[in-house]
């Protein structure tokens, strides 16, 4: 596993976390922990343990009233998702969840003409987005229509837009072959290199061994560091 | 004390047909009452009515949409010769919520009782099993489907839409791009249920045979008789006095 400069700043801070679903028990017990813009960090653990609620708590989609998330110092709670988005990019276990317009090439500008920008200037973003994320020929594509990988890859782009700081990826390697899995390995550092930070919230021992600088492990409502 | 699934269904039938029927607010009030005592005696769950506190400024709403294109009787509230508010649009409005609660409220009493039990009622009604599995499936899927909703709600806000900043044209237009990821999860899924339902033989004969047995007691036929007879009387009377 590689060691990577931690710069002083987190970019995630969680102090004395504790969640519950409705009339369930405790998942996460007053947990605190700090997450880096400049690392890799993966999230492991048992199934139902609290690794997707973790990355859901993390960005503002669920929220606790013992303990608070802090977004670069400021508490995630007076945060819109809107704003949140803008920062943070969150990659669903199900990608097909967010995907909303006809064409691929839709669906990654859509955000942003929605919200009034030129549409030259989004034409120009998405185009260097697809070829990042070698989408090229799928820009009319149905984002139901395509593989799963390919629609991931659609997923993460659509997220890249937005020029987030910070990627939260649930289970991206479910259902990718090992040469889809290389490819999104070599995506995933090439953001790294511009100085985003992620997290991988991940079963896959090989996949998190390759790209993470650090593990920490979910279970029985504590983050243990592995 | 546990009742057959068919009495509660009968008492639903019964209570809704009262709220579709009658006009008068007072004995809707009435119905209203008797909905939520009825469904306050088996237990169910409120959790609900606090989740209808957000469409608090719905149902002021649809009053006030009642009352501007339906004015009748005096007016009430007024701008620039505009009528908002009268007498009978007022009426109306209260009428519809009434209404709402009832169907709502009366709807919760089946809540008790199993999906199981549900489709059995209805099979021993001689609802063909298609149709009463088919009702049971919608059931099971509706807590689905807004768990669906949520995350592509949640997923657009996230993709940097702020909600709050957009105006009531693009709102609207917002909620209709949600409607593609539910649409398609709604089809995948059917798709893979007639798969899985082909795959364990479904229909494969006439006649099916079932564990559970549902068996009416006194006090079932007692609630039904008098449910049915309550409904009947007052609709009765509805008729007679035109």
């Amino acid at each position: 596993m590689k060691k990577a400069y931690r710069d002083n700043e987190a970019f995630i801070e969680i102090k004395d976390l504790t969640f519950s679903y409705k009339k369930s028990p405790v998942i996460l017990n007053n947990v605190s922990i700090s997450f880096y813009k400049s690392e890799i960090t993966a999230i492991i653990g048992p199934n139902g343990s609290g690794k997707t609620t973790l990355g859901k708590l993390m960005s503002g989609i669920l929220s606790s009233e013992q303990g608070s998330v802090f977004l670069e110092g400021t508490n995630i709670k007076g945060i819109t998702l809107g704003n949140i988005g803008k920062k943070v990019g969150y990659l669903f276990q199900q990608p097909e969840r967010q995907l909303f317009n006809p064409t691929v090439k839709e669906e990654i500008g859509f955000a942003h003409l929605f919200m009034g920008e030129p549409k030259d200037k989004v034409d120009k973003k998405v185009s260097k987005i697809i070829e990042e994320l070698s989408l090229q020929g799928l820009e009319n594509s149905s984002p139901y229509k395509i593989s799963r990988g390919e629609r991931q890859r659609v997923a993460l782009a659509a997220i890249l837009i937005n020029e987030p700081s910070f990627l939260i990826l649930d289970e991206p390697t479910t259902g990718l072959d090992m040469i889809k899995k290389d490819k999104l390995s070599e995506i995933l550092k090439n953001l790294q290199q511009q100085n985003i930070g992620m997290v991988i919230i991940s079963h896959d021992k090989s996949f998190i061994k390759s790209n993470a600088d650090r593990t920490l492990e979910v279970s029985g409502g504590e983050i243990n560091e592995v | 004390m546990k009742f057959d699934p068919r009495t509660k269904l009968i008492m639903v039938f019964s209570l809704s047909t009262l709220a579709v029927f009658v006009i008068d607010i007072y004995l809707l009030l009435v119905v209203l009452l008797i909905s939520i005592v009825v469904s306050n005696y088996f237990k169910e769950n409120w959790d609900f009515l606090k989740r209808t506190k957000k469409f608090i400024t719905l149902l002021i709403g649809i009053v006030l949409i009642q009352s501007i294109f339906s004015p009748a009787g005096e007016i009430l509230l007024s701008i620039n010769n505009f009528t908002i508010l009268t007498t009978g649009g007022l009426a109306k409005g209260i009428r519809v919520i009434l209404r709402m609660l009832i169907i709502i409220i009366s709807a919760t009493i089946m809540t008790g009782s199993s999906p199981r039990e549900i489709i059995q009622a209805l099979i021993q009604w001689k609802v063909p099993y298609e149709i009463a599995f088919m009702v049971s499936l919608s059931i099971r899927f509706i807590p689905i489907l807004g768990e669906e909703a949520k995350d592509a709600f949640t997923a657009i806000q996230l993709r940097g839409v702020e909600i709050d900043k957009l105006n009531l044209t693009k709102r609207i237009k917002i909620y209709s791009y949600m409607f593609m990821p539910v649409l398609s999860g709604v089809i995948h899924r059917a798709k893979e249920l007639s798969t899985s339902l082909e795959a364990r033989a479904f229909r494969a004969y006439p006649d099916r045979s079932s564990y559970i047995k549902l068996e009416l007691a006194r006090k079932d036929y007692l609630i039904m008789f008098v449910s049915t007879l309550f409904t009947i009387s007052i609709l009765g009377i509805y008729i007679i006095m035109g």
